[in-house]
């Protein structure tokens, strides 16, 4: 059952938060008018898919693809959200509208963080990103990536698989502060059998002029490539709600139900919501889809929806090789084995993490992601 | 309506089995199993909700 006072709900944001949240929304009940608005042309797609298949697969451009929309909400596509009146409940739009709502859901997610303002730099973060620079791999350019995260690695290893030769510059090494040091090693060691150059050093700065830019590290080094790309985060779409008290620190806190007040949910990218080791962001897939699922209940059902029960997921894919991963990362020291065994092999492993929860990953090896999540809850 | 599975793509993250237990599940070795392939009504609903989740495009429900 609807509450009555829900009559209109507007969900800003089409990615795969949105999308979660509007089918959620008819799925908890919600019978009214449902207005979703989304900055890109596009319809939804798999966001993950953008550095890993999407570089990929030959002529095959649909592993971002996703199963069209059945909310049957008013969709506003290629408009962007200029503003929100959390008084007088109203969501303004680039194109002058003003939609009012009874309930709100923002899900404008984040956008690369960039080093420069030079065209020289490019980011993937959207779909369009991803096909230009699919485009550009086609001359086999010489590439430099800087940012050593799990994006800057995937991308790194999407343009090595296209035949390019690839540079990485990263702070320290690669993939050590998101996985772990043991983990890291071994992606790094297969990065570079497969070819990889990589640059260790300090902060990254992008210098010189559009057409000419150059990548600069702190003892000195100069860097130059026919593609410059950097993957080095991501910054929360929150300029559109200053001035309505809801962002703290670049995100919009939430409480366990994804709530920022009565009425107004926040999920995906954007939202910090309560962890064991505090508010926290988590920009990822199955994040995203949780936090919209316990979010638009919460809008239909009030605090008789049940509370998000979030565990990280993550997989990564480069460079040959698969990561799953259930849990907090990074993963700090050595695993226990509980299949395959040391050197870097296809294996399953688990930590102890220092908070006392533990931490199963799946290193080229199949397994029901349900069992991944079981073997957390099993001492290490 | 049916599901249809693209057995290449699928890489077990299993996001679609949470979404629809009594349609598909991943077996002992993370590849997916569909229960059922003919789904109408709220089944087809649910189908449609597990395909969605899918971050690598391998369900579709026509």
């Amino acid at each position: 059952m609807s509450t009555p006072a829900l009559k209109r709900v507007v969900v800003v944001g089409n990615g795969i938060a949105g999308l979660t949240a509007a089918h959620t929304l008819r799925e908890a009940g919600f019978d009214g008018e449902l207005t979703v608005v989304g900055d890109e042309p596009h319809p939804a797609y798999s966001r993950p898919a953008l550095s890993k298949a999407l570089l990929l697969d030959g002529d095959d451009l649909t592993s971002h693809t996703l199963p069209p929309a059945s909310h049957g909400a008013s969709e506003l596509l290629g408009v962007r959200a200029t503003g929100l009146d959390p008084d007088r409940r109203r969501v303004t739009l680039d194109d002058g509208t003003a939609l009012p709502y009874d309930g709100v859901v923002l899900a404008t997610g984040s956008r690369a963080r960039r080093l420069s303002e030079l065209p020289d730099e490019v980011t993937l973060r959207g779909l369009d990103d991803a096909l230009a620079l699919r485009r550009r791999l086609a001359k086999r350019p010489s590439v430099l990536v800087v940012g050593g995260g799990p994006l800057g690695m995937e991308i790194a290893s999407g343009c090595l698989a296209a035949g390019c030769p690839v540079t990485l510059v990263s702070q320290g090494p690669p993939l050590a502060v998101q996985l772990g040091l043991h983990l890291a090693q071994i992606f790094t060691a297969a990065a570079r059998e497969h070819g990889l150059t990589v640059v260790q050093g300090g902060p990254a700065r992008i210098e010189g002029r559009p057409g000419d830019a150059r990548v600069t590290l702190d003892d000195g080094t100069v860097l130059r490539a026919e593609v410059l790309l950097t993957a080095v985060g991501d910054l929360p779409n929150t300029e559109w709600l200053t001035g309505t008290g809801l962002v703290v620190n670049g995100a919009v806190p939430v409480d366990a139900r994804g709530l920022a007040r009565p009425g107004v949910a926040a999920v995906g990218d954007l939202a910090a919501f309560p962890t064991p080791q505090g508010p926290r962001r988590i920009p990822l897939w199955s994040s995203a889809i949780d936090q919209a699922k316990a979010a638009a209940r919460a809008l239909v059902h009030g605090d008789d929806a049940p509370p998000l029960a979030f565990q990280p997921y993550f997989w990564t894919e480069q460079f040959g090789r698969t990561l799953k991963a259930v849990g907090q990362l990074p993963a700090a020291g050595e695993p226990v084995y509980a299949d395959g065994e040391p050197g870097g092999g296809p294996a399953l492993m688990t930590w102890r993490q220092e908070d006392g929860s533990t931490t199963a990953v799946a290193l080229d090896h199949r397994i029901p992601v349900p069992r991944l999540r079981r073997l957390t809850r099993a001492p290490a | 309506m049916r599901i249809v599975l693209d057995r290449p793509r699928c890489e077990g993250h299993g996001l679609c089995e949470e979404a629809a237990p009594q349609l598909m599940h991943l077996d002992d070795e993370g590849e997916l199993v569909l229960d059922r392939e003919q789904v109408d009504g709220g089944d087809a609903a649910l189908a449609q909700a597990a395909a969605r989740v899918c971050p690598v495009a391998a369900l579709r429900v026509e």
